[in-house]
């Protein structure tokens, strides 16, 4: 088995800026995602009558279909739900001139608020309800109990699967080609169709996800346990 | 000062209060004894609004209100006025001791910082904390623990303190660390009413004892009308449980 | 969205099932095989072999599905037809989809026995060997039964994972529920692709939250009478030592 390694090399060189687009995507979805999620994740643990009902036929969708389907109906869909918001706004724009990185980042976003807001809502579970009591026996409202007492530990508590949730997004975001968005995947797999050359595309996008990943994964778990500190007594 | 009355609550169809009486005057030390399951922690507990009781009516610090009709805006107006000492502690885990006691100051009560760390400094010094200012509650023992718990509860000047079984988590040699405490608030005037089963401390510190059995109050009065002359049966076999024969005419 | 067509879709698509759960059985049986050695090579005393499983399992960790799938799917053929002097040229695109799934569950897996494994208390292994059993008679009669009770929560989530991210397998042009789906949107000239995938959904949505469901059921049966903790400890301290959720479990 013989690889062109100058092809690989200069691939690999090509590929790295998608490695960008892979974190803006991440980013902006996690942004979207960890507030929103953390509303959601409360309306559950709360069980706020009908908000909770509704939260939980979303987040079951997500979790229950796979993120390609979703992808699917994401970019199918939404460039005419868009088509008629820019209409109604008076835009003038033709939606199909859109960056398939917008689609991208409201895929990433709807399916990762469903992950956090389950990551969320368990963290929120594990908060002792006694912690809630002892706010509201200084004087606290529920919000503000909320806000300074059990948030705050459940936090903590949801550092772990929500570190795992990044690197998972990350790894997700490897989906994003199928919306012809340039990341890693996109660029590699043209230039091995361009040059036939598909062993070596492939291997060099093995190559930076793992090494990504594994970066991150590192990364994080460093952050993860800087945060924690305080609660190691 | 406090006063309820009439207070009934049932879980489902188990029926825990029906129709308590409670009164605590300014500095009374009040302590609630009776065997497990009788309502004492329950009444204490819809007291502070953590379970809401069925029926009754509850009077403290110019509130007068039914316990059905108070509204959220109510529920926390009385809770300003009442502070709570928990069996298991509760400490904010995420806070450090004086966090803790600053906290309802600062949060609850819009207090400035610089005069709730004065304050809050101040009740850690009493309960004997003053070098643990900055200690997670994960890094104390269960006694310094329930330290921090009164002083948290003592630190927004209540009406009156509940404490819920405060010694019944801790292991009997840190018992005594929180009971001298209790007895020095008691000693200066604090008003409290106590869920205990430490006998000794009823006897000689409570100004009022009051007996609970199966969701009502059997008997109540000085400390040595009840231990010394119980007039009710069931006091009478409940003390003798619990003090043994040859306690019981102390 | 036309009700009707999402209807008649859902009847085409619905057949193709057997192929998803092809590649699931299949994955999830060379998958747990796979993760069985592997997770002993993490627990014995060969070095090598402990360093070759650990770096397995973080690799595999770090790559997503879909790229192993290509590589697998592009390096496997090159490399059996170098190597083993095997022609796979013409195999089903579905063997690819069973070696990439293997591959990941081994790794999974092999984390997951690991922990089950060290979750059960070393006491249990000893006082086996106390009443004379010998090391494998107590590894495989007395540690290993209760192992598999702390892994068992988790094949609902290994199966629903393998169900939803076999979907994958399009891309190499397997024909399961996805793979139907993406060729009746191609003949509809990508015109009806909403219905076309709202009618998929209809597929996988009731199916992963049957398998929640029916995982449930299994960890109350099976938890309840098999799993007791050790005199004096509460459940949730038994639930706490390192595995996920073990529902049912009591004293």
């Amino acid at each position: 088995m013989n690889l062109d390694y100058d092809f690989m090399l200069e691939t690999l060189w090509l590929a790295l800026p998608g490695i960008l687009v892979t974190f803006e995507i991440a980013l902006v979805a996690s942004a979207a995602a960890v507030p929103v999620g953390l509303v959601l994740g409360i309306i559950r643990a709360r069980r706020v009558p009908l908000l909770s009902q509704l939260a939980r036929v979303y987040i079951s969708f997500i979790r229950g279909t796979p993120l390609i389907l979703q992808i699917f109906l994401v970019y199918n869909s939404f460039p005419s739900i868009l088509a008629v918001v820019f209409a109604r706004l008076g835009v003038e724009y033709n939606i199909f001139n859109l960056n398939p990185v917008v689609y991208a980042f409201i895929v990433f976003s709807i399916s990762e608020t469903a992950v956090l807001a389950e990551v969320f809502r368990a963290a929120i579970t594990t908060v002792d309800k006694s912690q809630l009591e002892a706010a509201y026996s200084v004087g606290m409202t529920a919000f503000q109990g909320y806000r300074r007492i059990v948030i705050p530990q459940a936090m903590s508590a949801a550092l772990p699967s929500l570190c795992n949730s990044i690197t998972d997004l990350i790894k997700a975001t490897s989906l994003a080609f199928t919306m012809s968005v340039m990341e890693i995947t996109a660029i590699a797999k043209k230039q091995g169709a361009m040059k036939l050359s598909f062993i070596e595309a492939y291997l060099d996008i093995f190559l930076l996800y793992c090494i990504l990943i594994f970066t991150v994964e590192k990364v994080l778990k460093i952050l993860e346990k800087r945060a924690r500190a305080y609660q190691q007594a | 000062m406090l006063a309820v009355t009439n207070i009934h609550k049932a879980f489902g169809t188990n029926e825990v209060l029906r129709g308590v009486d409670i009164m605590v005057e300014k500095g009374d030390v009040v302590v609630l004894l009776g065997a497990s399951g009788s309502g004492k922690t329950t009444l204490l507990r819809c007291i502070n609004f953590l379970e809401l009781a069925d029926q009754g009516h509850i009077r403290v610090g110019g509130i007068d209100i039914a316990f059905r009709d108070a509204r959220k805006k109510d529920i926390h107006a009385i809770r300003r006025k009442i502070s709570f000492v928990f069996q298991n502690y509760n400490l904010f885990n995420n806070k450090t001791a004086l966090e803790n006691v600053t906290e309802g100051l600062i949060i609850g009560r819009g207090m400035p910082k610089s005069q709730a760390v004065r304050i809050g400094k101040a009740c850690l010094d009493k309960v004997g904390l003053a070098n643990k200012f900055d200690s997670y509650p994960g890094q104390l023992s269960g006694g310094q623990q329930q330290r921090v718990g009164i002083a948290r509860a003592v630190a927004v000047n209540p009406e009156v303190i509940l404490f819920d079984e405060p010694t019944s988590a801790l292991d009997p040699e840190l018992i005594g660390e929180v009971l001298d405490v209790m007895k020095r608030l008691a000693t200066e005037g604090t008003t409290m009413l106590i869920v205990t089963h430490e006998m000794s401390f009823a006897r000689d510190v409570a100004t009022k004892v009051v007996f609970m059995d199966e969701g009502n109050v059997v008997e109540s009065g000085r400390p040595k009308e009840i231990f010394v002359k119980p007039k009710e049966r069931r006091t009478r076999q409940f003390l003798q449980r619990f003090l043994g024969d040859s306690d019981y005419a102390i | 969205m036309n009700p009707r067509f999402i209807f008649e879709t859902f009847l085409k698509l619905l057949p193709y099932l057997t192929v998803t759960l092809e590649y699931v059985s299949l994955s999830l049986l060379f998958g747990t095989l796979l993760g069985f050695l592997a997770a002993a090579a993490k627990l014995g005393r060969n070095r090598p072999l402990r360093w070759l499983a650990n770096a397995y399992t973080t690799i595999l960790r770090c790559t997503p599905s879909v790229v192993l799938l290509f590589l697998v799917f592009f390096i496997l053929p090159a490399v059996m037809r170098n190597y083993l002097r095997i022609n796979v040229d013409a195999w089903p695109a579905l063997f690819f989809v069973v070696v990439t799934f293997t591959l990941f569950l081994g790794a999974s897996q092999s984390e997951v026995m690991r922990g089950a494994y060290l979750a059960v208390d070393r006491g249990q292994f000893e006082a086996g060997v106390s009443v004379g059993m010998t090391e494998w008679q107590s590894f495989r009669r007395v540690v290993l039964p209760q192992a598999f009770f702390f892994a068992l929560p988790n094949l609902t989530n290994t199966v629903i994972y393998l169900f939803k991210e076999g979907s994958l397998a399009f891309t190499i042009g397997v024909v399961d529920i996805m793979g139907k789906a993406y060729l009746v949107n191609a003949t509809n000239f990508g015109l009806k692709a909403l219905d076309v995938y709202l009618a998929l959904a209809l597929i996988y949505w009731p199916l992963s939250v049957f398998f929640e469901w029916l995982g449930r059921l299994l960890e109350r049966r099976f938890g309840y009478t098999q799993v007791k903790p050790e005199a004096g400890k509460t459940a949730e301290s038994v639930r706490g030592r390192g595995r996920s959720s073990i529902r049912g479990v009591r004293a």
